[in-house]
């Protein structure tokens, strides 16, 4: 798995366990007929993701994770969707496969 | 800001009428795939993946022949209700046991909020919760009755 795509999923997976973790929202899903059956599942599925990971973007991610609630964040039209600041005409998605960071709140960055 | 089912989330290339996958898993990527090339995602092969493992979470049959899998994924570009029916039924592991005859994909991108995608999803679940909405779900001739449907009841 390239580093962009171990990101990606990680921010995924983060976010279905924020849902599962806040009680309003699991009390919500199960009186919706939802099944949620362990979430212990999601944390292992994390740790075998992180263990797969650069360490170096899994630091920043999980930086911004523990500041914003976010560890990543798209850009839609040259603003970065986390801190809603215009990012600088030096700032560029890079290569394909390639991270960059928000220089002002520090999430990692997802251009497509 | 909540999410209404409006004409922003529909559109006919995402209404299957008769679903030709007998697996859930099919199903998902055939529904993914559409959104795909319809614009309204980005990474078809991550959010397959993310409503994949939401489904081993748990299975998202919500009972009496619906299934409403759905993700918040940064895969996502636009939120999105895709709509897909099968007369033969799909084991989707429901509560149940039943067999689903309707599947209701929803997609939020991954910046919304959990109250906004939960809200789309809440609509959705409690629209199909009415018996007459699932059989007019189930008897509509093509997309403009669906669409008309939804308009309808998931303002």
């Amino acid at each position: 798995m390239n580093g962009v795509a171990g990101i990606l999923k990680l921010h995924d997976l983060d976010l279905m366990m924020s849902e599962i973790r806040n009680a309003a929202s699991l009390a919500r899903l199960r009186k919706l007929g939802f099944e949620v059956r362990d979430p212990k599942l999601l944390e292992r599925a994390r740790a075998r993701l992180v263990a797969e990971l650069d360490r170096r973007w899994l630091h920043h991610y999980e930086r911004a994770l523990k500041r914003y609630g976010r560890g990543l964040a798209a850009v839609r039209g040259r603003v970065c969707q986390g801190c809603h600041i215009q990012l600088p005409t030096s700032a560029s998605p890079g290569a394909e496969e390639s991270l960059t960071l928000c220089e002002s709140c520090g999430r990692i960055l997802y251009w497509r | 800001m909540a999410m209404a089912i409006g004409d922003s989330v529909l559109d006919s290339s995402l209404y299957i009428p008769e679903l030709r996958p007998k697996r859930k898993e099919s199903i998902l990527e055939e529904l993914v795939s559409r959104a795909h090339a319809l614009g309204a995602v980005r990474a078809p092969i991550l959010l397959r993946e993310t409503l994949l493992l939401r489904e081993k979470l748990g299975s998202t049959a919500v009972g009496k022949g619906v299934a409403i899998p759905n993700a918040r994924s940064v895969a996502v570009i636009a939120p999105r209700l895709a709509v897909a029916r099968s007369r033969r039924g799909i084991d989707w592991d429901a509560p149940d046991e039943l067999p689903v005859h309707l599947v209701l994909l929803v997609l939020s991108p991954g910046e919304v909020s959990e109250e906004v995608h939960g809200e789309f999803v809440s609509r959705v679940a409690a629209l199909m919760r009415l018996q007459r909405n699932r059989q007019r779900l189930t008897e509509a001739a093509g997309f403009d009755s669906v669409a008309a449907l939804l308009r309808e009841v998931g303002a």
